[in-house]
């Protein structure tokens, strides 16, 4: 039996087959599109670019920490950038400098929502300058919706070598919403903290995101008196 | 007698929708009334409805009961069963006795038995000749639905479909509309909002659902709108439904 070119394991799941950066590319007046989310040790990872310059421009930001896309995950909200070359880069000034360098001409970072947790961003750009209007906005934003949990997810059999959890049942299960809510209270903090620090601990402990959800929601682990 | 209330409940179920549709109405809001009515206009126990979402997954979106063991029967019946069978093939499954199809479905067949129900009863969600998800119904007796039946639960379950629009579809096939979308991003909203009432008020997750669902509809809110504000923690429901 002949291995997939890739080297990647043939999956029979359909999350498999959805790339998460082509949807934005097909159904948008946009050049290109790139993915990241929020990783279990706090970083961002990449996901998927649909060319070379989404790619830099995503590489870009990474390695100075700063520019739109970090803005989008940070504050869940959209950050459009429709004339690059004279927009205010007050927030940040060195992607400013650095972004100069590649054929841009508007980019657009919208958040990738799970609920009311934020969970990474998808950076779109154009060759030439010019806006996105109100009903792309709403499709950009559905778009980063429906593929929020799939991106999540691979985010997951990134960071570590574990076997996916089961994906014979729908991605994430309640259990991980409910105790991403549990977890809001008991640190008194956001949604997108609270998911984020169930991740790190699940990867700290080297445990499934569900598994460590089913204790919260059980009420055999809570957050705000952790066991060393 | 019992055609007569049918009669009834029949029509106040379709002016209320023909209400809904003609306002600015939530979608996840009108599943969830469209399944706990179909639920009792056919004089069935309990009932669950699927959505499929961009990958091509059943997700569910509205029950009659948030306790955990509905809910895990309904996502064992997006793997397998009538629900799934339904779905692949956009027309209704009726199956009146549960305990012939053990062999065709084991692991639903098991579940749903053990739960005390012996008949259950799929309808396809279409919308414009797309199959958008399944409505589960399921009851405690062995009886098949009849063909007047089956028609009531469809008719209800395309009305309501309707009124999803389409204008906004997004056109790459992989993914579906904003609304359906929309519908999906509520239900995680409405789980993360449950969480945060586990932990305040120390409740279940089906109390804390009911306590959503009681101020939603007390305050003439949106479902979504509620628990946005509960996960903000700007609104506590708790006091208001303790009495």
């Amino acid at each position: 039996m002949m291995a997939d070119a890739s080297g990647n394991p043939t999956e029979g799941h359909n999350s498999a087959r959805l790339d998460l950066c082509q949807p934005f590319v097909n159904d948008l007046p946009i050049s290109g599109a790139s993915v990241t989310v929020i990783s279990s040790s706090g970083a961002q990872v990449a996901l998927c670019a649909s060319d070379t310059v989404a790619a830099r421009l995503d590489e870009i930001q990474f390695e100075l920490g700063e520019g739109p896309q970090w803005v989008a995950t940070k504050t869940g909200t959209v950050v459009l950038l429709p004339d690059v070359s004279s927009a205010s880069h007050e927030q940040w000034p060195i992607f400013a400098a650095s972004v100069g360098q590649l054929n841009v001409g508007a980019i657009f970072s919208f958040p990738i929502r799970m609920g009311a947790a934020t969970v990474g961003a998808a950076t779109l750009y154009r060759d030439t300058p010019g806006g996105l209007d109100q009903d792309h906005q709403s499709s950009a934003l559905a778009i980063a919706s429906a593929i929020a949990s799939t991106a999540v997810q691979r985010a997951m059999t990134f960071a570590t070598d574990d076997v996916p959890e089961s994906v014979a049942v729908p991605a994430l299960r309640r259990e991980v919403h409910q105790a991403t809510g549990m977890i809001l209270v008991q640190l008194d903090t956001t949604a997108t903290i609270a998911y984020s620090r169930l991740q790190a601990y699940a990867f700290a402990q080297g445990r499934t995101v569900l598994s460590v959800a089913r204790d919260v929601v059980t009420r055999t682990l809570a957050f705000d008196n952790l066991p060393l | 007698m019992t055609a007569n209330s049918r009669e009834a409940q029949l029509s106040a179920a379709f002016v209320k929708l023909a209400d809904t549709l003609v306002t600015d109405f939530d979608v996840v809001d009108l599943l969830h009334w469209l399944v706990e009515e179909c639920t009792r206009i056919l004089d069935t126990e309990a009932g669950g409805l699927l959505l499929v979402d961009a990958v091509g997954e059943l997700q569910l979106i509205a029950s009659t009961s948030e306790e955990a063991q509905l809910v895990e029967l309904t996502l064992i019946a997006a793997g397998e069963g009538p629900c799934l069978d339904c779905f692949h093939t956009g027309t209704a499954v009726t199956v009146g006795d549960m305990q012939n199809n053990a062999g065709k479905w084991p692991k639903f067949t098991a579940e749903a038995i053990r739960q005390g129900f012996f008949s259950v009863h799929a309808t396809p969600l279409r919308l414009r000749g797309q199959i958008i998800g399944a409505m589960n119904l399921f009851s405690t007796h062995t009886r098949e639905l009849n063909p007047a039946d089956i028609a009531v639960a469809q008719a209800l379950a395309d009305v309501a479909t309707i009124g999803i629009l389409q204008e906004r579809t997004i056109k790459g096939s992989s993914i579906i509309t904003a609304q359906l979308q929309h519908a999906l991003d509520s239900r995680i909203l409405i789980e993360q909002a449950k969480g945060v009432l586990a932990a305040t008020s120390g409740m279940t997750m089906n109390d804390a659902f009911v306590a959503i669902r009681a101020h939603a509809r007390n305050n003439n809110l949106t479902l979504a709108k509620v628990a946005d504000d509960v996960i903000a923690r700007v609104l506590d429901v708790t006091t208001t439904t303790a009495k």
